[in-house]
């Protein structure tokens, strides 16, 4: 028998020490219970709920058409030019080879619900409550998404996918973040004006953020390497344009695809922001590098011109 | 002058640990001609500029990285030892393609199952490096390696893995629960969570299975991953990291296992693979030529130029164990770190040596830092304490300070002392008279008297 289980002794006279220890509890459950004149205080003030207050003005209308939420500047958005943030273009120029109509919305990270940009906001639907239509869907959902309205996703699959995808995902992106942010020279011409000045005025809230982003990039790539290896990453993404030069070839659309599909919407992220000439590159070595290949540079302005209006 | 190939040690019947250190291996093996280059088994990444393995030593010229080794080996022989070149265009760009395929999917994987999952990194792998490190080191090198794991395969949501984090037996015994009223142990649930790699089953076996399909694929029925008739640099990065995730006996055999399953014709060429280019299981006395030197062994594998490694003696040892110290301290490893984003070329003794210099002034500034920090806390936890002038009086022993119990119990103390000392007296005496003796106690809760008689 377990040592601590009570005797059943209800029948018998409980031992004087029992009694005595239920006295003490009764008196400390009496100092815990509500004093009289209170409790008949609460019983005259009964508890009302209202109902919940309107969304003040100037909150956002649910939209008729999607808004997709990217890192863009506010001109920009009004004329549906390229996002300046690779993965935001990405999906941006996924939506526009599928046809899906969408509108652009200005936005930072920190309004995204998974915490990177971009999302989208479904259309607001008639038929559904406000709270139905207002999930974001994130932008690995963005393929079923465009799927469920009825467009057709052209999806490609050589066994070649694989392999050219992780030289966009992981050479060229490598070699992009090191000469976006760790480039001296680009990160004050090129990611300052693009991502700390818009934020804030404050001197010390700019070198705060400028910080933060400069590590975030170095620790990205200290990931896979002991050491940022300059000369390494440049070659290595000459390579990777050099590949993927060669499996385009003569071809309109990678894969020989007769449609672009969500692979050249992920090179386009990349050419295009290096191709761009407006966001100002002062060390170019990046650049050149995919100048050099001729037709990456006419796929991006076959993508541009059919699917960004050409500006 | 021979070149000097420094990777880490070899296991599991691999030449090395590392996935990068078994392609660079390969690669020379392929294609430097025999007698024109040693293989030394340093395990020591503080010799690379780049701070990491495997590293080709050609006099004071240091080549970190295997990408950089194999650009450096055709430069260094003018075009002759390379093996990618003639290539045509389109097999050239599936060799770069399936090259960072290979290495950037192939990575997270060794990492699960090498270092994250905590059964195979506490029974095999950190064993492992007791054996090709010395002493020291072997107490910082997995560890941070783990840990780097750890970070890269952060994404896949798969750190359930590392049981390491929660006690699951601690919380177990504390419970406050009666046994009766527990669940019994063997429900379903629980035999499945006695065991992190079978709950992630799918989400692995789904990860697996990605990473060899293409590979597959691209391989068909051709003799080599993108040539018929070539050895490819792809061939040797695809043989570092297949044999990794083939050839070691884990307790978790999940990596090994699909592979076995589903992609039979990528076993075999690893089998064949590992025999041409290693020539077959290696052991740790092969590399560090202990058993019976030269003669027997060497001409018995004959196939790679092992070279016995030097160390530089207790001082190179402990030069290692402090700069590791001092990068996985807080402050000091971030600026060490700092200093490694820079140019990579082929470096000259004078700047090995100044740089040198000034790794060990931080080591050292780290070393003293450390020591600093752990006597504060030494202090603040109380361990150590100054001697000061107020040390409370010692107060006086005994049960007087719990009152009327005190008391009482203090009679039992007593009766307890005066039984001993009876004992005493007893052994004293051992054929005397019964002693009566009457002890009488003056005690704070009154007057007791005992009587004993022998």
């Amino acid at each position: 028998m377990p040592p601590n289980k009570i005797p059943d002794n209800k029948d018998e006279a409980p031992p004087p020490a029992q009694s005595s220890f239920s006295q003490q509890t009764s008196k400390v459950r009496n100092f815990f219970s509500i004093p009289a004149p209170v409790k008949t205080l609460f019983d005259k003030v009964p508890v009302l709920t209202y109902p919940s207050n309107e969304l003040p003005q100037r909150a956002p209308k649910p939209a008729r058409i999607p808004s997709l939420y990217v890192f863009i500047k506010e001109e920009d958005a009004a004329a549906g030019r390229p996002s300046y943030n690779p993965s935001c273009l990405k999906w941006q120029a996924f939506l526009n080879i599928a046809g899906v109509n969408h509108r652009l919305v200005p936005s930072s990270n920190h309004a995204s619900p998974t915490g990177v940009l971009p999302f989208l906001l479904p259309a607001a639907n008639s038929s559904n409550s406000p709270q139905e239509t207002s999930a974001p869907i994130i932008s690995n959902k963005l393929i079923k998404y465009a799927e469920k309205l009825g467009k057709t996703v052209v999806e490609t699959s050589s066994m070649r996918y694989e392999a050219y995808q992780s030289l966009i995902d992981h050479r060229i992106r490598s070699a992009w973040l090191y000469t976006l942010y760790l480039e001296p020279l680009n990160f004050s011409a090129v990611a300052y004006q693009l991502y700390v000045s818009p934020n804030s005025s404050n001197p010390l809230v700019r070198a705060s953020i400028s910080h933060q982003l400069r590590s975030a990039a170095e620790a990205e790539l200290l990931k896979h390497t002991s050491i940022i290896d300059t000369d390494d990453l440049y070659s290595e993404a000459d390579k990777a344009f050099e590949a993927l030069s060669i499996l385009l070839g003569g071809d309109s659309w990678f894969f020989g695809c007769s449609t672009p599909t969500l692979f050249d919407a992920s090179i386009f992220a990349y050419t295009q922001l290096l191709l761009d000439d407006e966001l100002g590159w002062k060390e170019k070595k990046l650049c050149r590098a995919l100048r050099r290949r001729a037709n990456l540079v006419q796929h991006r302005e076959r993508l541009l011109v059919k699917y960004f209006g050409g500006s | 002058m021979v070149l000097e190939l420094h990777v880490w040690g070899p296991a599991f019947s691999l030449p090395s640990i590392d996935p990068h250190c078994l392609a660079a291996i390969a690669y020379l093996q392929q294609a430097v001609p025999r007698g024109k280059w040693h293989l030394i088994a340093t395990s020591d990444p503080a010799l690379s500029p780049t701070n990491e393995l495997p590293a080709l030593r050609n006099g004071n010229i240091w080549i970190g990285g295997f990408r950089n080794i194999f650009h450096y080996v055709a430069q260094f022989s003018s075009g002759e030892w390379i093996l990618d070149a003639g290539l045509p265009n389109q097999e050239g760009a599936d060799c770069i393609a399936f090259s960072s395929f290979v290495e950037s999917h192939g990575q997270p994987l060794i990492d699960l199952s090498l270092y994250v999952s905590s059964q195979n990194y506490t029974s095999i792998t950190r064993p492992l490096y007791n054996t090709i490190q010395s002493f020291p080191l072997p107490y910082l090198t997995p560890p941070s390696v783990r840990a780097a794991a750890k970070l890269r395969t952060e994404h896949l949501g798969l750190s359930s893995l590392d049981v390491d984090t929660e006690d699951v037996d601690a919380s177990r015994e504390k419970s406050i629960i009666p046994e009766s009223l527990r669940r019994p142990k063997a429900t379903v649930s629980s035999l499945l969570a006695a065991n992190p790699e079978t709950n992630a089953q799918i989400k692995l076996d789904a990860l697996a299975t990605n990473y060899f399909e293409p590979l597959q694929k691209i391989k068909g029925q051709k003799q080599y991953f993108v040539s018929d008739s070539q050895f490819s640099s792809l061939d040797c990065l695809a043989l570092g990291y297949l044999s990794l995730m083939l050839i070691p006996e884990l307790p978790q055999p999940w990596l090994a296992k699909t592979m076995r399953k589903k992609f039979p014709d990528l076993c075999t060429w690893t089998g064949e693979m590992r025999d041409n280019v290693f020539g077959g299981p290696v052991d740790v006395g092969d590399a560090f030529l202990k058993n019976g030197g030269n003669s027997t062994s060497a001409e018995r594998k004959g196939y790679l130029p092992w070279a016995a490694p030097t160390h530089g003696g207790a001082f190179g040892v402990g030069k290692v164990f402090l700069s590791s110290v001092a990068d996985s301290l807080p402050v000091v490893g971030q600026l060490r770190r700092n200093t490694r984003m820079r140019q990579h070329g082929g470096k000259t003794l004078d700047d090995e040596l100044q740089s040198s210099s000034w790794q060990s002034i931080t080591a050292v500034g780290g070393i003293i830092a450390g020591l600093g920090l752990a006597v504060a806390c030494m202090f603040q936890q109380g361990l150590i304490a100054l001697p000061s002038s107020d040390e409370p009086v010692k107060e006086s022993v005994g049960l007087n300070p719990f009152g009327d119990a005190g008391a009482a119990l203090s009679v039992f103390a007593n009766q307890l002392d005066a039984e001993a000392q009876r004992q005493r007296v007893m052994e004293r005496h051992p054929n005397g008279a019964p002693v009566a003796e009457i002890d009488v106690e003056a005690g704070p809760g009154g007057v007791t008297v005992t009587d004993n008689v022998a």
